[in-house]
């Protein structure tokens, strides 16, 4: 296993099989009984939905109950009242993806200072430590994900030209970590390349953000979007422009797939693998209630997915057959 | 009334008695490290520390408030009569940059005026690598935290924490670089920096700043005395005492890596005997000999070790390497076990990437402490390891910052101008800094404009 990255506070990432259960572990999770939440940004998404499909799944096998799956729409308000009404509802552990940095540090640290386990998926506020406020971060590699995305789009981009990073605008792990990877590899690898960097605050702005850096920059010869959400916006302004202009983004959600098989306007995602994120997770979860010692960061490595491999990664990925479209766009079907 | 007494300020003094702008700055100063010290306190509490008349107290903070440096905007409770009005240090007024400098990697974040860490990012970076790439890269990480911030407020200073001592004890902010690594020597890092982000910079050892970042932010709050132990390739110590970071005549305390110390037949530096490198070396040795089974299965793998990877596979129950990490904490106890002896902690914390990898080491180092400490030292005394990682450089890093923008001697002589980067000494730097021919460039920083 590869982790380019660092963790939230410099942490070398521990890989996922330092918290494998040992039957015993399940045995003893089983005669708890133990509750658990589970506070996401959204479940609108697939990644989102696979995280839980793996987090739900261990836990059942450990007899724990899932009493609350709370969605927060990526406000920093919502999660703060969510987390703050888990308070009453005393769970034995929650696991948590903080949508902000700052905002939702106090609320996060008022679950530790109540007894309450935390499991951090994706994002560690900063203030908030392992070990003091936290058990375990479990997330992908970002920083290696935007590496993959940098070194995947590179061939696409002609000698001098400009490439531009889609960001987004809240103070957020994951996507700190893949943008500022992405900028070091262009930066070091085609310092060629001109970079042209805007950010989205809301899903919903990254059209119009597109749009706008589109008409400063005519030229763009690529283009990273830090997800796969808002890159499908992305996506859509770029199928309507003149030239093709070849994208890559991070997760391999339905549609960026079909996007990817039909070869346009993506060339190559950086996948994470959500399914097996939610089982470490869920794992951690359960080691952490039973005291045993937890790494303060978990990591898994990306996938690069281009229109070669995508079936198969796809598979691997969602453990699902890959959609029709998908088999049909890279000829494996008619 | 304080903007009319700041315009008085910069006009020709005349005979006569010297005008209150002139005599305020001694009370400004002292009224707002009491406030740094005591957030939030009341201005009944400020006329009873400071010993000055109500007035005079009353006036000054008028004054303060007009600058832009505290906030008195929130009602306390009330014990009474009316709640009193809370005076706080306008912590939002200014960021600090920090970062962090380590043999490995590179840490960066922005700071609040209280020295509270807002952002950090950690990435691998090797020190080895020529300055100008270590320049360009910092510079560039600097700036794009710098532009996360969403609020506008600017740049008031730039903390750097290094991997080596940085001599001298004074607060002022650098003027040239020092040779903290042999690289560097000849090397304008600091001007460069003073020259990207106009601001002035500061540097303390990393184990300085980690020690200062463990006790303001994590295991030492509160505490009056700690030993902080860094473990990496070098070993050091940094001492808190009355609450206090030491610092010695030269900010050359804790160099424990440079102690002899014996194992068997072997003698050697502390760093030589127990470090990280010999951690590497013995763990490259039991690979290839295959007393590893877990490091032997790695390098099979085409895998290169490191030391992480040697703690990892002890965490994992590696005998070969728990072995390692076993003689490493023995040896780094016997002399942690003196300095408890001779320090009496209340704690004692280590840290480092390998510390914090397992629990080896922090066993080894508490059964040396604990076999070799007098009963009355070891009855209250707690071992334990560092929870914040490279945080705590970063942290303590702020915290630093903080603390020399305030530092008497420098806030006497920007207080009435209401920021640091007016302050005459900083300004004639900078002054020179500009006509002095420019050092080779840092490659720009990403475009943001859109932003």
């Amino acid at each position: 296993m590869t982790i380019s990255g660092l963790g939230p506070h410099g942490e070398r990432a521990a890989p996922p099989e330092r918290v494998t259960l040992l039957p015993e572990d399940k045995a003893a999770a089983n005669a708890r009984g133990f509750r658990v939440a589970v506070v996401l940004h959204t479940l609108e998404s697939d990644w989102a939905r696979q995280q839980l499909s793996g987090i739900v799944g261990i836990l059942g096998d450990c007899g724990t109950a899932v009493t609350h799956v709370i969605d927060c729409g990526f406000s920093p308000s919502a999660q703060v009242k969510a987390l703050d009404g888990l308070l009453a509802q005393r769970p034995d552990a929650v696991i948590s993806l903080p949508v902000a940095n700052q905002e939702v540090a106090l609320a996060h640290a008022r679950l530790a200072e109540a007894g309450i386990k935390l499991v951090l998926l994706d994002n560690a506020p900063t203030g908030l430590l392992p070990g003091t406020h936290y058990g375990t971060l479990v997330s992908a590699d970002n920083f290696g994900l935007g590496l993959i995305a940098a070194e995947g789009l590179s061939p696409y981009l002609p000698q001098g030209s400009e490439v531009g990073l889609l960001g987004y605008a809240a103070d957020f792990f994951a996507t700190n970590e893949r943008e500022i990877a992405f900028t070091q590899w262009m930066q070091t690898r085609r310092p060629d390349v001109i970079l042209r960097q805007d950010a989205f605050g809301r899903i919903d702005e990254a059209t119009r953000r597109t749009e706008a850096m589109l008409a400063a920059h005519p030229d763009l010869a690529g283009l990273f979007v830090v997800w796969d959400t808002p890159a499908l916006k992305a996506a859509e302004v770029l199928r309507s422009h003149p030239l093709p202009i070849p994208m890559a983004t991070v997760d391999l959600g339905e549609e960026a797939a079909i996007g990817l098989a039909q070869g346009t306007p993506f060339a190559i995602i950086a996948a994470q693998q959500p399914y097996l994120q939610g089982v470490a997770a869920a794992q951690t979860t359960i080691l952490t209630l039973l005291g045993r010692l937890t790494p303060a960061w978990i990591a898994l490595p990306g996938i690069a997915v281009t229109r070669a491999n995508v079936v198969e990664s796809f598979q691997r990925i969602w453990r699902n057959p890959a959609p029709q479209s998908v088999l049909k766009a890279v000829g494996l079907i008619d | 009334m304080a903007q009319d007494l700041i315009e008085i300020s910069g006009l020709a003094r005349g005979k006569g008695r010297p005008r209150v702008a002139e005599t305020a700055a001694p009370s400004l100063v002292e009224l707002l490290n009491l406030i740094r010290a005591d957030d939030p306190t009341t201005r009944q509490e400020l006329e009873r520390k400071s010993e000055l008349g109500r007035a005079v107290v009353s006036d000054r903070l008028t004054m303060l408030a007009d600058l832009g440096l505290i906030d008195e905007s929130e009602l306390g409770t009330a014990t009474g009569g009316r709640a009193p009005r809370l005076v706080r240090l306008a912590a939002k007024q200014g960021r600090v940059l920090v970062a962090t400098l380590d043999q490995s990697a590179l840490g960066v974040g922005v700071a609040d005026l209280s020295g509270k860490l807002l952002t950090e990012h950690h990435e691998a970076f090797e020190l080895t690598a020529p300055p100008q790439a270590l320049a360009e890269r910092l510079t560039t990480l600097l700036r794009w935290s710098l532009e996360r911030q969403t609020s506008p407020e600017g740049l008031w200073g730039i903390s750097l924490s290094v991997p080596g001592t940085v001599p001298g004890s004074a607060g002022d902010f650098l003027t040239r670089t020092p040779a903290v690594l042999p690289a560097w020597e000849g090397f304008p890092l600091v001007e460069m920096l003073t020259r990207s982000f106009a601001a002035p910079v500061w540097m303390r050892s990393s184990v300085d700043t980690m020690t200062m970042g463990e006790l303001h932010g994590g295991a030492g709050q509160g505490l009056g005395s700690m030993l902080f132990i860094k473990i990496g390739r070098r070993i050091g110590a940094g001492i808190v005492s009355d609450g206090r970071l030491f610092r010695g005549a030269q900010g050359a305390t804790g160099l424990i890596g440079a102690l002899p110390v014996h194992l068997g037949d072997r003698a050697g530096t502390l760093d030589a005997m127990a470090g990280s490198d010999m951690i590497l070396r013995e763990g490259r040795l039991a690979a290839e000999t295959g007393r590893s089974a877990f490091l032997a299965d790695h390098l099979r793998r085409g895998g290169e070790i490191t030391a992480i990877d040697v703690a990892q596979a002890a965490q994992m129950g590696d005998a070969a390497c728990v072995e390692i990490l076993t003689t490493s904490g023995r040896l780094i106890g016997q002399v942690v076990a003196t300095l408890t002896n001779t320090l009496n902690p209340e704690l004692i914390v280590l840290s480092g990437s390998i510390v914090q990898t397992n629990d080896i080491i922090l066993a080894a180092v508490r059964e040396a402490v604990y076999g070799a400490s007098h009963p009355l030292v070891t009855r209250d005394l707690r071992i334990v390891r560092s929870q914040m990682g490279s945080s705590a450089g970063l942290v303590g890093a702020a915290r630093v910052g903080a603390e020399l923008l305030f530092t008497p001697e420098f806030l006497k002589d920007w207080v009435m101008q209401g920021s640091p980067l007016k302050h005459p000494g900083f300004a004639a730097f900078r002054a020179g800094l500009d006509l002095a021919p420019p050092p080779p460039a840092p490659s720009p920083p990403p475009s943001r404009g859109m932003r």
